[in-house]
């Protein structure tokens, strides 16, 4: 399979120099790439996503695909892979649409640890509808819904991960899409929930992150033990997206641990549903009301 | 034990030994303490109802004989507890002295006991025989044939199993979470999966997700849940993802009453959802039906890909019914997935009665689904022209859903007369045991609101002298469906609103006391 095997016939309708495009080709060449390496079947992929500049991804994609609703993107990934245990379930959200409307689900998502992969788009403002602040931007940016200045310090999301239990977690950076590749390949390799925080700094609401990240941004190295959850915690404290000062930026795979899956712990969730053929003995399901 | 299982335990031996039983079951919404009592009413003939009066009161505490003393009938009996016995064990003390009463066999109390308390039968038979012993035998029932005693939740429960049930996912909400447990407990020897997730947002979303991947999904709530609900309820419709939602109504508006009943939400559940597209509510008006119309409505769901509501409600859900026997409806359990999809397969292929042939991820080719208004691919779009057709695609189903239901009895009517009473759900049971008593009136029971069988519906209020609607609301939104559905006001209504169910009594005195003061419908 090559990347664009992946592409679809689809007008792309992001800015032009949108780091979208980054994540965008980082995906297919992941998804490519784990294919041709055996680790992956594209028919049994699917994908979900929520509504906002990233959801467009649905149609640029050529993998099975739900565009649901905003902020609900986990509990689509939750009932495919509940519906089809066998499916490499993949979920693209934005900051807005994960950590406003769904942060509960992302939450909970966390805690069941369902063998999904979770990549949000962090571009800090509601772009799509026209730059209003989130969840993740920084105190005191001002925009048409906030004229005063955001009052109060972003979420971070990757502390967030850390600390709700997800078993696998990473930041990447869209303007550094080889890199983000080897993440996405190791968190859709992942066995439980795996999150990736992707940097991608909206060129026409949030200008001024392209240059800071650019600047302070660095690859996390050998010397980080990604079983070490102390230092995971320690990593994920350099930066608190905000952009008053200049801080480090880490970015690669912050830490990864095992648990069983939530599906693991399910007898049912051997197989896809729609194969099995139900004949429902009426006898056996009436008996106990004669 | 409890008020709700002695007097269930009660009412299986007595249709165990052949008779029919109601069990209407009213309880406050707290856990332990407050005052909880069912009333049973017992019959060699069929019943649907309870009534106000009693010929027993078997009383746990002082205050239920305070409270219901008053209604006691002439020559009615009081089992009263001792003081001081314990009340786990003083229900089957009352028990034993009622079955003495009626001179059921010893024995027969021991088989029941043994097959519902398992392990502690023991001590529950020790105090009924100690009631038994205590009582005396003034009537000798008869055996007669063996019926079968089943709650609406317990309808909803083995119709969705029966239908080919996959995945129940639902946030708890009384009165629906008795389905939730009901279901779990059975999951493992049907191969379901139920499963709580964190909120009914979530229990939807997560639902459509499994029915975008083939598996058949149902969900339960009541109203609030429902109102969470309805953003991906709509996602559902354009989707065209098949789910069966039930939603079983309390007291409303807002957190209302808990545990009480009521039929507030029809005109909610026929418009839920922002947007136009087609879906189907039903209202099952019993237990055996709340079988055969979940049947349906996976049935319906899966083969024309859109969303179904049950509409239940505390009364009907948490009353027990008997039947001589239960009975299925004769609907495949098919899944409505293509075995071979093409290559070149569309997700939302426009097809002559606009269902577009289902195929799920992992079969081979390509297969989307999308909140957006898309094309024939499920891809993005927003030209007008595509959405001109999406839209007439979607509703293109409702030509043929209509003509599918008309097979499958979206109205019932019973008795003989040239008056009419009209209502849907729970009413059912007081309406059907009242009507005996009621000269010259039919009943019109309409069991789809959604798409609504406007032809029948006109046909018998047309040929009607007297017409009155019966609902358990403020309003009566049924006559607001059908006059917008059929274009005929039904200005006569009978409501009832304090969230306690109809009981037929009332039922004869609010039909006379509206008939005394008619006012003649507007297409007479």
């Amino acid at each position: 399979m090559k990347p664009e095997d992946l592409k679809t016939a689809q007008i792309n309708t992001w800015c032009p120099g949108c780091p979208n495009f980054g994540i965008l080709n980082s995906a297919k060449e992941a998804i490519a790439e784990l294919v041709n390496e055996g680790k992956l079947s594209a028919k049994d992929t699917a994908l979900a996503a929520g509504i906002g500049c990233h959801g467009k991804i649905f149609d640029y994609l050529n993998l099975n695909g739900f565009n649901g609703l905003h902020g609900r993107v986990l509990p689509v990934c939750f009932g495919t892979k509940l519906g089809n245990p066998n499916l490499t379930v993949i979920g693209f959200g934005g900051d807005g649409d994960t950590f406003d409307e769904g942060v509960s689900h992302f939450i909970h998502a966390c805690r069941y640890n369902m063998d999904i992969t979770m990549m949000v788009h962090i571009n800090q403002v509601f772009a799509l509808t026209t730059g209003q602040a989130n969840a993740i931007t920084e105190k005191g940016f001002i925009d048409g819904s906030t004229p005063l200045g955001q009052g109060e310090k972003p979420i971070n999301s990757v502390l967030l991960a850390l600390e709700m239990g997800a078993t696998f977690v990473a930041r990447g950076y869209a303007l550094q899409a080889p890199h983000l590749k080897e993440i996405m390949k190791k968190a859709i390799l992942h066995k439980g929930f795996s999150y990736i925080d992707i940097l991608q700094p909206c060129i026409i609401y949030h200008k001024h992150s392209v240059p800071y990240l650019s600047k302070n941004a660095y690859k996390l190295d050998e010397t980080h033990d990604i079983s070490n959850f102390g230092q995971a915690i320690e990593k994920a404290r350099e930066w608190d997206y905000s952009y008053e000062k200049d801080a480090k930026v880490p970015i690669g795979v912050f830490y990864q641990t095992e648990r069983p899956t939530f599906e693991s712990q399910w007898p049912q969730l051997k197989q896809p549903w729609h194969t099995i053929d139900r004949k429902p003995n009426w006898d056996n399901i009436t008996r106990e009301f004669k | 034990m409890g008020s709700a299982v002695t007097s269930h335990f009660i009412g299986k031996i007595f249709t165990e030994w052949g008779y029919y039983v109601f069990n209407y079951r009213d309880y406050p919404s707290l856990i332990r303490g407050g005052h909880n009592f069912n009333i049973l009413k017992i019959s060699d003939k069929p019943v649907y109802s309870h009534e106000l009066k009693y010929d027993f009161i078997l009383a746990l505490d002082q205050k239920t004989i305070d409270t219901h003393k008053k209604d006691l009938n002439k020559g009615g009996l009081v089992f009263e507890a001792k003081a001081g016995e314990p009340k786990i064990l003083a229900n089957n003390v009352l028990i034993g002295l009622l079955f003495k009463h009626f001179g059921v066999d010893l024995s027969i109390l021991f088989v029941a006991a043994e097959k519902t308390f398992g392990k502690n039968a023991d001590m529950v038979k020790k105090s009924i025989q100690e009631g038994y012993q205590l009582g005396s035998e003034k009537e000798k029932f008869k055996k007669l044939s063996p019926k079968c005693f089943i709650s609406g939740t317990e309808g909803m429960g083995i119709g969705a199993i029966a239908a080919g049930l996959d995945i129940y996912l639902a946030y708890p909400m009384t009165p629906a979470t008795p389905l939730l447990h009901f279901l779990a407990k059975r999951q493992i020897e049907n191969n379901i999966l139920v499963f709580q997730p964190e909120n009914e947002i979530a229990v939807i979303n997560a639902a459509l997700g499994a029915s975008f991947t083939g598996a058949k999904a149902m969900i339960g709530t009541s109203g609030g849940g429902f109102a969470l609900m309805t953003e991906a309820f709509s996602l559902a419709g354009m989707a065209e993802l098949p789910l069966v939602v039930y939603s079983c109504q309390r007291g409303a508006p807002s957190t209302g009453l808990a545990t009480h009943t009521a039929q507030g939400d029809l005109k909610f559940a026929i418009n839920a959802g922002h947007g136009e597209f087609p879906r189907i509510v039903l209202t099952p008006g019993d237990a055996q039906e709340a079988i055969i119309r979940t049947q349906e409505a996976f049935y319906l769901a899966g083969k024309y890909r859109i969303p179904v509501i049950l509409l239940s409600d505390k009364h009907l859900a948490e009353s027990d019914y008997t039947f001589n026997q239960i009975k299925k409806s004769t609907l495949s359990a098919n899944r409505f997935i293509l075995e071979n999809p093409p290559e070149d397969y569309k997700s939302y292929k426009i097809t002559v009665n606009g269902v577009s042939p289902a195929a799920v991820p992992g079969q081979g080719p390509i297969v989307r689904a999308n909140s957006y208004e898309h094309d024939e691919y499920g891809y993005t779009i927003e030209d007008a022209a595509t959405t001109v057709k999406m839209q007439d695609k979607r509703f293109k189903k409702s030509a043929y859903l209509k003509k599918e239901i008309n097979k499958l009895n979206p109205v019932s009517v019973y008795g003989k007369g040239s008056n009419l009473l009209v209502s849907h759900g729970s009413t059912k049971g007081a309406i059907l045991d009242a009507l005996p008593q009621l000269k010259n009136f039919r009943f019109l029971q309409i069991s789809y609101l959604e798409p609504f069988p406007a032809e029948a519906v006109a046909k018998e209020i047309k040929k009607s002298r007297k017409v009155i609607l019966v609902e358990n609301s403020a309003t009566g939104a049924l006559a607001d469906v059908i006059k917008e559905k059929t274009g005929i006001e039904i200005k006569n209504k009978i409501l009832k609103y304090d969230g306690r169910p109809f009981t037929p009594d009332l039922l004869i005195y609010e039909i006379h006391s509206n008939l005394r003061g008619f006012r003649k419908s507007t297409h007479s």
